[in-house]
């Protein structure tokens, strides 16, 4: 596929579809218009398996290569959810389309595999989800810790909702002082 | 130079946490070969303030402060993601006089922070008679936000479904004089910047990063714009009122003809986003539609309708150093389950090891200044020379890049 | 060299430099003994610039309005604002206000608004000056 040819987003979840089948579970588009003109821009949120991660990124990035916003992360309890945001069509006025991936993982297995390989900028998003998450990225070549200060306790996952949250270093100061 | 001259060693030179090029501390570890550095190692996490996590105690209105503090230039853009964030999960539609004032508001920030840039960089090549120029033009800038808005910084004009402060009849032939002003000084800047020789030995040719870097690490705003890739929330997609006005991506081979993608052609690209500004907002006070300025005037109606949405929204906006996104998760309760930032500076952070490879010394200060961080400065630069530590201060360092100046004026 | 910035330099010599010098031309070598002498008459205060209209400075609390509905407190970012239950009237430490006038956009019955001081300093955070009620 060229990089002239026009991808539409149904286009794009076609191509996934008919790529990796059931391993898509679900698939959302959304569109919001803005101004007086109303027009529209398209997002599209999809869900899939975590078998087949690496492989739909490799598909992403060989469609069009993207760009990568973010990866943000939620604690659902039993799972951890990571979402990617990622960008297509840019460069051309008023045509690009939002794609959100989310990946759910059980926390009795936090594995996934790191996207460095393809998207180099995605060393600092990964970074910061192994240490606010406790995810492990299998391959990242470089797994220090990105935001948090090195004499940060391990096994403590500032994003999560269970035991390991850092809700013990939580100190109320107007308490304490007023 | 060295008594055993059979194998070459390297330096080790630690950068940080303070730092001699802009506003927030960040570690650099640089492994130098005589005065070019070979390799670069980054490390950050200095101002972690936990803001996100402190936004699981607060409804949505009270997140939209504390998201203005997150950095005090572009403290707008920060609220303005977090609203269409929350617009984009609720299904809120703000008025269309409210999108127009949100446009006009977003690009006189954009000036402000690109007058400030435009002087710090001047004073890290040692040109200090620039930086007191156009800090003066930026003052005429600041007073105009506090003429709006009720304060210079932190502007408090976001809210969610619209905007808060209404701009009158009788405010706007203060803001024609005050854009006229920025136009006649747009021409003198820009004859200083491009045209001056200091500027140009000092920039041309220093911190290239190419075209192929910049897509692959996911650089973002004029960093990227400067090295030909065509990234530009604003232009990409529709939010505010941009969809409805005449705006086209901007790249240095505007003005130049061709991209090199060096700290000279960041200076273009930030002076035409100036001028690009200002055309912008003269468009929006022409083609400014009447209405209300907030979807839901009543604010204890608009918390009891959020606190219902349960769903999830993403926002983005063009600030002056590159594209906000916020995430934001509804689930029913007053405060979101989740909420995650990414400043843009972030994704900056990673083209400085391609653009300083190969560099001297002397050129870390502009070219690390050249992407705009959003990073807050001071100090101390330790040096490990043949196992002696010896310290060298900000004013030792800015000493030395004006040094340079004045050897390449001879 | 810097022959594009010469005429703005030599043009610069003969303007007048932007700066209000408030509150004294040269910074007092002792701060205590200069406000006794301008409050005795001996020294004269420059005053600052005007602050324009709207702008967002000290709150006003008008008592009698106040219903007691407790929105203020909800909105408010910097958990400034505290009820007493038994008045129904609410007080607000000014120490931890951030000047946003949040609270002045949600109360129904309008008795909060931003007056123009903003020279507030003091040393001690709950001293009489910075608290409102």
């Amino acid at each position: 596929m060229t990089k002239e040819k026009k991808l539409t987003p149904e286009g794009i979840v076609k191509s996934f579809k008919d790529e990796f089948k059931t391993k898509i579970k679900d698939v959302q588009i959304k569109k919001r218009a803005a101004g007086k003109k109303k027009n529209e821009t398209v997002t599209i949120w999809m869900k899939i398996d975590k078998s087949a991660f690496k492989k739909v990124i490799e598909h992403l990035c060989k469609l069009q290569f993207p760009h990568l916003a973010v990866a943000s992360g939620n604690d659902l309890g039993k799972t951890i959810e990571l979402i990617y945001h990622f960008t297509v069509n840019f460069g051309k006025r008023m045509e690009e389309i939002n794609l959100h991936i989310s990946v759910e993982l059980p926390k009795s297995k936090l594995e996934i595999e790191t996207i460095c390989d393809w998207i180099p900028g995605a060393l600092i998003t990964e970074r910061e989800k192994m240490e606010m998450l406790g995810v492990k990225i299998i391959g990242i070549p470089d797994d220090r810790r990105c935001f948090l200060p090195d004499d940060f306790p391990k096994g403590v996952y500032p994003w999560r909702r269970d035991e390991t949250g850092p809700d013990k270093f939580y100190k109320n100061l107007h308490e304490v002082k007023k | 130079m060295k008594q055993t001259a059979t194998t070459k060693t390297t330096y080790h030179i630690p950068i940080g946490p303070i730092h001699p090029a802009l506003k927030e501390p960040v570690f650099f570890e640089f492994e130098l070969d005589g005065e070019r550095i070979i390799d670069v190692d980054v490390k950050l996490g200095h101002i972690h303030r936990a803001i996100e996590w402190a936004s699981r105690k607060r409804n949505p209105i009270q997140i939209l402060y504390m998201a203005e503090r997150v950095c005090g230039i572009c403290s707008y853009c920060h609220p303005a993601a977090f609203a269409l964030a929350v617009e984009d999960a609720a299904d809120i539609v703000a008025p269309e006089r409210a999108e127009y004032l949100r446009v006009i508001q977003g690009e006189l920030e954009r000036i402000c922070s690109h007058l400030l840039w435009a002087g710090v960089a001047a004073h890290e090549i040692g040109f200090d008679t620039v930086l007191y120029l156009t800090w003066q033009v930026r003052e005429r800038a600041l007073d105009l936000t506090e003429y709006l808005t009720g304060n210079r910084v932190t502007k408090a004009m976001m809210m969610i479904g619209g905007i808060r402060r209404d701009i009158t009849k009788d405010m706007l032939p203060r803001i024609q004089k005050d854009l006229q002003y920025f136009k006649d000084c747009y021409n003198k800047l820009g004859k200083v910047f491009l045209n001056d020789k200091t500027v140009r030995m000092r920039s041309q040719g220093a911190g290239i990063l190419t075209e192929e870097d910049a897509l692959k690490l996911c650089a973002v705003g004029p960093t990227t714009r400067a090295s030909g890739v065509k990234k530009d929330v604003r232009v990409d997609t529709s939010y505010f009122a941009y969809g409805d006005l005449d705006i086209e991506h901007i790249t240095p081979d505007k003005l130049t003809g061709v991209v090199n993608g060096d700290v000279y052609d960041r200076i273009i690209q930030r002076l035409l986003e100036v001028k690009q500004s200002i055309e912008l907002i003269e468009q929006c006070i022409d083609k400014m539609p009447s209405g209300d300025i907030v979807a839901e005037p009543k604010l204890a109606k608009l918390l009891a309708q959020l606190k219902k949405v349960t769903g999830e929204g993403v926002g983005r906006h063009e600030a002056p150093r590159g594209e906000v996104i916020h995430y934001v998760k509804f689930d029913g309760n007053d405060a979101p389950y989740t909420w995650k930032i990414r400043a843009p500076t972030y994704n900056n952070i990673l083209p400085w090891i391609p653009m300083l490879k190969g560099e001297q010394i002397a050129d870390i200060p502009i070219v690390a200044a050249s992407t705009d961080p959003c990073m807050s400065c001071t100090n101390r630069v330790g040096i490990v020379k043949d196992g002696n530590k010896y310290e060298m201060t900000k004013e030792e360092l800015h000493r030395l890049s004006v040094e340079k100046t004045r050897r390449l004026m001879k | 060299m810097k022959f594009s910035m010469l005429p703005s330099v030599f043009a610069q010599m003969f303007k007048k430099p932007w700066t209000n010098k408030f509150p004294a031309k040269y910074a007092p070598s002792n701060t205590t003994n200069f406000l006794a002498d301008v409050g005795a008459g001996k020294a004269k205060l420059i005053p600052p610039i005007e602050t324009p209209p709207n702008f967002r400075g000290k709150i006003q609390y008008d008592k009698e309005k106040c219903i007691g509905c407790q929105l203020c407190i909800k909105v408010c970012p910097c958990e400034a604002i505290e009820f007493k239950p038994k008045e129904k009237k609410i007080k607000i430490f000014l120490a931890r206000c951030c000047f946003c006038s949040q609270c002045n956009d949600i109360c129904p019955t309008d008795c909060l608004s931003m007056s123009d001081e903003f020279l507030l300093a003091d040393a001690d955070p709950y001293s009489k000056d910075l608290i409102v009620e």
